[in-house]
């Protein structure tokens, strides 16, 4: 079991082995492939918001490591309900609590795979 | 035998050990266990002691001062060009000293391919090229208006397709560009019957060595290549080095891509004659000091012996192959099962663990691998995998080593198999 490990604990294996919020949207209002170049981590995330810029909905599917796969499995369910500013305002240390474990720098970007690839989308959809 | 072998004349990776310092560090407070000499090697004692020495007592700027320190600076680089060209076994006058083994192949492309390649020209490449052979020909081609194509890949195995070649040929390329030594499969190309039918169709031969050097007997000469590439600090020579041996003819009518000091013959306001040969190639002053350190450690690959390092390195690969299946009874094994067709590497993938995760757990025990797409992505992706797990071994690769990666790998079994 991950007793032996402080990164590889069962909380990061359980959302790795059956992430949340997995699938697709059949309407959403913003699509986006988020990469890791280094290690192939890939996620396809999707948001639904309504006119007033909160998000009501969220889903992806993606492959790559536990931290990548779990990172944004975790902070896909911290979307809901946030407005478009506050999840721009979101950092890595709020994902480091969600893992519940300080990611080392070669895995940092593993762990934020989510929370950057739902910024950028957000961001892509003001510019519109 | 030398003091680095057993009795049988075999090589002794313990003995080989005590040449490089690292090994007495303990990274993380850790036993360090390298698997990833093929990203680079580590450097030998001898070599570092080769740079202290010469920059110590040959130190000025080489081909320019009269005086008695510059000429010593100017035989210390030439005598290290002509011993690395030994190692080779080409002639030192044909033998480009470079930054990079990726700066040699971009000084392919961008000069042989500048001045040869014509609208509708094709350029053959293989599928699993590292990115240093396949980047250079994406823009070459795409400036020129020439077409790269592709020697296809296995989609299970990875295996480099060779018995397609004899069709592709019909394509009537001008530029055959492939790795000796393939860095994720561990492939040795069959280079004499590649360039045979190159050749046969007016095609030359772009090498890229960086994988065959350090680990098996290299000859140029009988590759049939026109172009080897190569990095010395896969050989456990300096960070910034490599090299490029072309043949006298065509590097005589190739013009440099790089302009500035140290490969002119005369200046004027608004022009300048180039200097003829390797020099050309080697603008502003070059990294004497690198090519001094290559020199020592092709002495030591000598010493070792290229047939014991292959030998050894073969040991080390057959035991991998022959444990990973019981170890992580999904890992897929990429490249050829034939050992006599492998040479220093080998990569896998596994479904149950992300290569990036076993790649962390291993590191606690102090087994250092590399995963990733290994500077091949197009390779993985013909492959549908998201990274693969990589070990590469050296010289001073010990069963030691091996057990803890097999621990490791039974651990993350552990880990992920919950």
């Amino acid at each position: 079991m991950g007793g032996m490990d402080d990164l590889y604990r069962e909380q990061i294996l359980e959302h790795h082995r059956r992430p949340h919020n997995q699938g697709t949207l059949t309407a959403p209002s913003v699509s986006l492939e988020g990469r890791n170049p280094n290690c192939g981590d890939v996620i396809n995330l999707q948001l639904q918001l309504d006119e007033a810029g909160i998000i009501t909905d969220v889903a992806f599917m993606g492959r790559g490591c536990a931290i990548s796969q779990a990172g944004t499995s975790l902070i896909t369910d911290e979307l809901r309900g946030k407005s478009a500013a506050e999840i721009l305002a979101l950092t890595s240390p709020f994902v480091m609590e969600l893992l519940g474990v300080e990611v080392g720098p070669t895995r940092i970007h593993c762990a934020l795979l989510g929370l950057e690839t739902a910024q950028k989308a957000i961001a892509s959809l003001s510019s519109k | 035998m030398g003091a680095w072998h057993n009795a049988d004349g075999t090589l002794d990776p313990v003995k080989v050990r005590a040449e490089y310092p690292i090994f007495k560090t303990q990274p993380g407070g850790r036993p360090l266990h390298y698997l990833d000499s093929a990203a680079t090697a580590q450097r030998p004692q001898r070599v570092v002691d080769a740079v202290s020495k010469f920059l110590f007592t040959a130190n000025a700027n080489p081909h320019r001062g009269a005086y008695t320190l510059a000429q010593m600076a100017t035989d210390g680089y030439e005598a290290a060009r002509a011993r690395i060209a030994t190692y080779l076994n080409v002639p030192a006058n044909e033998l480009v000293m470079l930054g990079s083994a990726t700066e040699a192949l971009n000084l392919v492309a961008r000069s042989w391919g500048k001045a040869n390649l014509r609208r509708g020209d094709v350029v053959l490449v293989t599928e699993a090229e590292h990115h240093a052979n396949l980047i250079p020909w994406q823009q070459i081609t795409r400036e020129m208006d020439a077409d790269l194509e592709f020697i296809p890949v296995d989609d299970v195995t990875g295996e480099i397709l060779w018995d397609r070649l004899d069709t592709l040929m019909k394509l009537k390329p001008k530029m055959v560009a492939i790795a000796h030594v393939s860095n994720v499969l561990g492939s040795i190309a069959p280079l004499k019957e590649i360039a045979a039918a190159a050749h046969a169709v007016g095609a030359l031969v772009t090498v890229d060595g960086c994988q065959a050097v350090a680990n098996m007997p290299v000859s140029i000469p009988d590759t049939g290549a026109d172009f080897y590439a190569f990095s010395a600090h896969k050989m456990g020579g300096l960070y910034a080095g490599g090299g490029l041996w072309a043949r006298a003819d065509l590097l005589d009518a190739m013009a440099p891509i790089e302009h500035g000091g140290d490969m002119i013959h005369s200046v004027r306001l608004r022009d300048a004659d180039f200097t003829t040969g390797t020099q050309r190639f080697e603008a502003g002053t070059p990294d004497a000091s690198g090519a001094v350190a290559l020199a020592a450690a092709c002495d030591l690959l000598d010493e070792f012996g290229r047939e014991q390092i292959h030998a050894h390195e073969a040991l080390m690969i057959e035991r991998v192959i022959r444990e990973l299946p019981e170890a992580l009874p999904d890992a897929r094994i990429l490249g050829p099962r034939d050992l006599q067709k492998r040479a220093g590497v080998v990569a896998f993938s596994s479904e149950l663990i992300h290569a990036h995760d076993l790649a962390e757990i291993l590191d606690r025990r102090g087994v250092a691998i590399r995963a990733g797409f290994h500077c091949a992505q197009p390779l993985h992706e013909q492959l549908e995998l998201s990274s693969s797990a990589r070990v590469s071994v050296a010289p001073y690769t010990t069963h030691e080593d091996l057990d803890a990666l097999f621990v490791g790998l039974r651990e993350a079994r552990k880990v992920f198999e919950g």
